[in-house]
């Protein structure tokens, strides 16, 4: 099949699973690291809300026809994932504009009361969760549905979610390091960066058992993994993805965690290493929409 | 009997003329660079001087468990109890998810309309009591189209006479497109 699905949809699908990520990042910061963990939580907060509606934008424009698109909040399709996905990230869009008010700066909150608000956090604190990891994993569900070799790994809902998680992680860790005004404490990092390491590990090894998984099932899906590990798209699969988007920056975080990085090195070295994992997680998404829509069934 | 409509593609009869994608082109106001209906070649076969080529006329196969349906998420992709698989337009959003669930790649997405496009089994011919565009056209005779519950109709006699086989049984579709490769000397009465 030619590409029917381009990048829009890998923005897409990256976006949502970033902003799932950096959302349970917020939520679990607060919940069990209270007033120790305010910045990440803060951090957290505050960007959930742009890269779902970024990909919500470019998921419209690719439509063949936007205007229609009210169609899709006319009816629930059990049968669809992008039925139900739509809906839940509809609601999960919605919540986090909302939390994003509650985790503005006071001076900024300029309806309700300052209790209120707080009780509204924890709330959300609570619901958000299972949301975000509805959102992340439907980004899996919704390839898997189309039965197509490679989209059809039963793993790849949860390679998403772990995937989602670890660039959403990654994501407060960029910014909150970058951020000149509440910059994060060196605790709230390690915790993170410790989270993040053992994700990334996570993510490997649901990578091995999809190809492997893969290449032990019909030839079709074999061939098809085939193109990732030596065909057209190996390139994509052991430099970015493997190497730079996992090998690296665990290896970084690793040192990190250590204590093994000079300390006039230390701001790099964050920010690259968080950087690499978002990078890694957004072609984790491309080569698997590309690789899936380029193999067919035989 | 529910009726289930679909084809019988005689490929021992067909000379690879592309009339039928012609017939649908002008029938259904396709846009060019895209088609509802194909002729696939399998390639030269078999040693000198001993070749053959084989060619595999198709479209979209009105499958019985159509995953095109089942991941649209406005309903405009539908099954019709007659078997027909259609888009309906006015529903359609153009997310072309059902374009990457057909295993046959038998749909794209039109420009013109920016719906999803595909095999409309000529419903607007079938309902004035014609052949679909495609069968009418056939020069070698090699599309038929009708209900495949029928005893009575073309398509199931020839089914009843001739092996045949369908494509990708494997995915679970279910294709009503039945391929018959031997040859078939001569097309049975039936409606
Ligand atoms: S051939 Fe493709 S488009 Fe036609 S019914 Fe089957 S899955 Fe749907
Ligand atoms: S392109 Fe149209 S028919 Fe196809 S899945 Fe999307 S809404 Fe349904
Ligand atoms: S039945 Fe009609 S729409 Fe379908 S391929 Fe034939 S001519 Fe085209």
């Amino acid at each position: 099949m030619e590409l029917t699905w381009g990048l829009m949809i890998v923005i897409y699908l990256f976006a949502a699973g970033l902003s799932a990520g950096a959302m349970i990042t917020s939520n679990l910061s607060y919940l069990y690291g209270g007033q120790d963990f305010q910045r990440v939580s803060r951090v957290g907060a505050l960007i959930t809300p742009f890269p779902i509606s970024l990909g919500l934008g470019v998921l419209v424009l690719d439509l063949g026809s936007p205007f229609n698109f009210y169609q899709l909040f006319l009816t629930l399709e059990l049968s669809s994932p992008m039925s139900y996905g739509s809906w839940l990230i509809l609601i999960f869009s919605i919540f986090s504009i909302i939390n994003f008010y509650l985790w503005l700066p006071k001076k900024f909150q300029i309806v309700g009361q300052t209790l209120q608000l707080e009780k509204g956090k924890k709330l959300l604190a609570k619901i958000m969760p299972f949301l975000s990891v509805g959102v992340a994993s439907y980004t899996g569900l919704l390839l898997n549905a189309a039965v197509r070799p490679i989209w059809n790994a039963p793993l790849l809902p949860i390679l998403f979610l772990v995937s989602a998680f670890s660039t959403g992680v990654a994501a407060v860790i960029l910014i909150a390091t970058l951020s000149p005004w509440e910059r994060a404490r060196h605790k709230e990092l390690h915790v993170l960066t410790m989270a993040d390491v053992g994700l990334i590990i996570l993510e490997c090894l649901l990578i091995l058992f999809i190809i492997v998984m893969g290449r032990f099932s019909s030839d079709s899906e074999s061939v098809a993994f085939g193109s990732l590990l030596y065909g057209h798209y190996a390139w994509i699969f052991w430099l970015l993805i493997v190497g730079f988007g996992l090998m690296l920056p665990l290896l970084l975080e690793f040192m990190e965690l250590k204590n093994k990085i000079p300390v006039k090195w230390t701001w790099p070295v964050t920010i690259s290493s968080s950087f690499l994992v978002i990078f890694g997680g957004f072609f984790v998404r491309y080569i698997i929409t590309y690789a899936g829509q380029t193999s067919s069934w035989f | 009997m529910t009726i289930r409509m679909g084809f019988v593609i005689i490929t021992s009869r067909c000379i690879d003329c592309d009339a039928c994608m012609v017939a649908c082109r002008s029938e259904n106001d396709v846009p060019l660079g895209h088609t509802r209906n194909w002729v696939k070649s399998s390639g030269v076969q078999g040693q000198f001087p001993k070749v053959s080529e084989r060619f595999q006329p198709g479209n979209c196969m009105h499958c019985d468990n159509p995953p095109c349906v089942k991941v649209c998420p406005t309903g405009a992709s539908q099954k019709r109890p007659d078997g027909i698989v259609i888009v309906e337009n006015k529903k359609c959003i153009g997310c072309k998810y059902c374009l990457t669930a057909c295993p046959y790649d038998a749909r794209f997405s039109n420009p013109e309309t920016g719906k999803a496009d595909k095999c409309t089994l000529c419903l607007h011919r079938l309902e004035q009591g014609l052949e679909p565009a495609c069968v009418q056209t056939c020069l070698g005779k090699s599309r038929q189209a009708g209900d495949l519950n029928d005893p009575d109709s073309i398509v199931s006699k020839l089914i009843a006479q001739y092996p045949t086989r369908i494509l990708l049984k494997n995915v679970g579709t279910g294709p009503n497109i039945y391929y018959i490769d031997e040859a078939v000397p001569e097309i049975p009465e039936g409606k």
